[in-house]
């Protein structure tokens, strides 16, 4: 089954119609600044559960969402 | 065969509060694009809202085409994916053959609009 | 070599050892390939791979099998046209038939900027070493009788660039010869043993926690696909690595022949056919990171539509069979190969939709480092430590999707 993203102004629709944008989360454990920058650039947690992400309803009110996935199923939790 | 014409409107930017709150005149059309955004048409340059950093605008980037409700639904039923909303009027918004589409269905017509730039696809798609 | 002539394969399963010299996680063709090259190039042996489910179960066994060495910048031209020549020797070097065939592929260009980029393709190939040729509608009509030059008048075929040597083979084959050549040698492979954890000691990764125990190793590979973020966090290691399906379908049988891997970098769609006359086709990777295999219809909709105008013949085929993979997909679409900063800790990933090809050369590279301690002049390019210096390997336009 294709994901389904709901959006809270349009409604339920076929994943096609977003844009996925993430939310960079730099761990604590990185003090230095440039090493900050460097990791909020390039690396990413991609992890295997839940996550916390944005989607743009580019082919609808053109506005970003968040919600909770968990990228091993795709089940979307809540959205926010 | 299809044939959409430029529709010309009014876009208002504001609080969501404010749009909820608004009074139309009977004569418009008014599609809720956003929660934060209307689309009005015909045009209402005098459109008076209470947000005062509301951006009310000229718009003339979408075009559309009534189509009978008998001829409409079969169309969409084979070009979208989602569910179309029951109520009427209902307004609705997604993608329509691949294109993102706004639909204004009443009881026994519907509007199709497209954004400007895939008029001619759309047509051809839904021939 | 065919396959009336092949000897059964004797394998020896033994039992985990407590320690090795080198632990490899992940029965993948780059995990497998490297335990070959080592033992087979290097005399290491005291080797393990350890695969959590069967060997080839990740996107070894599920891709579209395109070897190809035509890409966009020089580093890659050469290191995959290593792994092409490579690939060419295999069944001779491991005696058996892996259904390795040179067939061509041809990247198609339907605008100016696009047509730019193929012609600019076929110098930078020439100049490192590829053999691939600027071609005209003409040529392409009679390299793939098949295309509609029109494009269905949406996506004309305004030229393109024809890449004689590339090639497909049977992926589980592969997989299997460098297994069975890793074993032979000494090499321990072991099938659902899952690695849980890294022992790291004095900052140093010293061996892995698994299913099956703790194992000590001198030096740990990460050879995870799509999972190694998990892995590497293990380590402390943070990658540049996002994780997205990709899928692919296979129609039923195309009662003509169909020569050769017909490509569309532009609409991200390519297609060929097996070695049972199925068409063989594959896009681009779904638009949210996942680990999920589902497959999508939508997917099947988009890629028939493009197949169909490309190549109205695909009009009359019938869908068969449609799955998916989990790709490691890396920023600059460039693998990320060698030290991590961590000692005894290394991996080999950035294999996203493209790494099927680079299979003997990224084994026969990682061989070599480990081996040596050095990284080797071939694959310094793509190491990890390139995003912090600014060095982006970016070829997208090359590796986009197969
Ligand atoms: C549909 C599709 C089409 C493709 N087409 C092409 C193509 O035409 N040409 C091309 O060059 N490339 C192609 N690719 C890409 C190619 O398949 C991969 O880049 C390549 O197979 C990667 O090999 P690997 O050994 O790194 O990973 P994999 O083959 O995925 O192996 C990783 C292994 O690690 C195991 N594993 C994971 N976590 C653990 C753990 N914790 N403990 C133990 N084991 C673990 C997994 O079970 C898996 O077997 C395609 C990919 C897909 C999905
Ligand atoms: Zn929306």
């Amino acid at each position: 089954m294709s994901l389904q993203i709901s959006c809270p102004h349009c409604g339920p629709r076929p994943v096609e119609e977003f844009l996925y944008g993430e939310i960079p989360v730099v761990p604590d454990s990185i003090t230095d600044a440039d090493a900050r920058d460097l990791d909020r650039a390039f690396m990413r947690n991609n992890p295997e559960g839940p996550q916390t992400e944005r989607w743009f309803h580019l082919f609808g009110c053109r506005r970003w969402l968040t919600l909770r996935r968990d990228t091993r199923t795709d089940e979307v939790m809540e959205a926010g | 065969m299809l044939a959409l014409n430029r529709i010309h409107a009014t876009r208002i930017v504001a609080t969501p509060s404010a749009l909820d709150s608004a009074q139309w005149p009977d004569d418009r059309l008014v599609f809720r694009i956003a929660a934060d955004e209307a689309l009005i048409t015909p045009p209402m340059a005098n459109a008076v809202v209470s947000d005062p950093y509301a951006i009310v605008v000229a718009d003339s980037g979408f075009a559309g085409a009534w189509l009978p409700m008998e001829e409409a639904l079969p169309l969409l039923e084979h070009a979208c994916e989602w569910e179309l909303p029951r109520e009427r009027p209902a307004f609705a918004q997604g993608s329509v053959a691949g294109i993102p589409a706004k639909l204004w269905i009443e009881k026994d017509r519907v509007l199709l609009i497209v954004p400007a730039p895939f008029v001619a696809d759309f047509e051809e798609r839904m021939a | 070599m065919n396959e009336f002539q092949e000897k059964k394969i004797k394998f020896a399963w033994p039992e985990p050892k407590r320690s090795y010299d080198v632990v490899i996680v992940g029965g993948g063709g780059h995990g497998l390939a490297t335990a070959y090259y080592l033992a087979a190039r290097h005399g290491i042996t005291n080797v393990a791979v350890l695969e959590r489910k069967y060997i080839g179960a990740g996107n070894s066994g599920r891709n579209t099998t395109i070897i190809r060495a035509n890409y966009g910048i020089p580093e890659a031209v050469r290191f995959y046209q290593r792994s092409l020549e490579l690939y060419k020797h295999l069944e001779a070097e491991t005696d058996r038939w892996i259904m390795h065939k040179q067939k061509g592929l041809l990247n198609v260009a339907h605008t100016e900027s696009a047509l730019r980029t193929e012609r600019a393709r076929a110098e930078v190939n020439t100049a490192f070493g590829a053999k691939t040729e600027f071609v005209a509608p003409k040529e392409i009509k009679e390299i793939c009788p098949q295309i509609d030059l029109t494009g269905g008048n949406v996506w004309p075929v305004l030229g393109g660039s024809y890449h004689p040597e590339a090639a497909t083979a049977r992926h589980d084959r592969a997989v299997w010869a460098f297994a069975e050549g890793a074993m032979k040698r000494g090499v321990h492979v072991h099938q659902r043993i899952e690695v849980r954890g890294l022992t790291m000691s004095g900052g140093r990764v010293t061996g892995v926690e698994t299913s099956a125990g703790p194992i000590a190793a001198k030096a740990v590979v990460g050879a995870v696909g799509g999972h190694v973020t998990t892995l590497a966090s293990m380590a402390g290691v943070r990658l540049p690595i996002r994780t997205h399906p990709l899928q692919a379908y296979v129609t039923n049988h195309y009662d003509l022949q169909f020569d050769v891997i017909a490509s569309s970098p532009g609409l991200l769609f390519y297609m060929s056919q097996t070695a049972r006359g199925e068409m063989l086709v594959g896009a681009e990777i779904d638009r949210q990171p996942s680990y999920s295999y589902g497959s999508t219809y939508h997917f099947l909709q988009h890629c028939s539509h493009r197949a169909i105008t490309l190549f109205p013949f695909m009009r009359s085929l019938r869908i068969l069979r449609q799955w998916t993979g989990v790709c490691d997909m890396s920023p600059d679409y460039s693998p990320i190969m060698g030290k991590t900063g961590v000692d005894g800790f290394l991996v080999t990933t950035g294999w996203g939709t493209w790494g099927f090809k680079a299979i003997p050369a990224g084994g026969e590279q990682m061989a070599q480092l480990i081996a040596s301690g050095e990284t080797p002049e071939l694959i310094a390019p793509f190491g990890l430590d390139r995003f912090a210096s600014d060095r982006m390997m970016a070829d997208r336009g090359s590796a986009g999707t197969h």
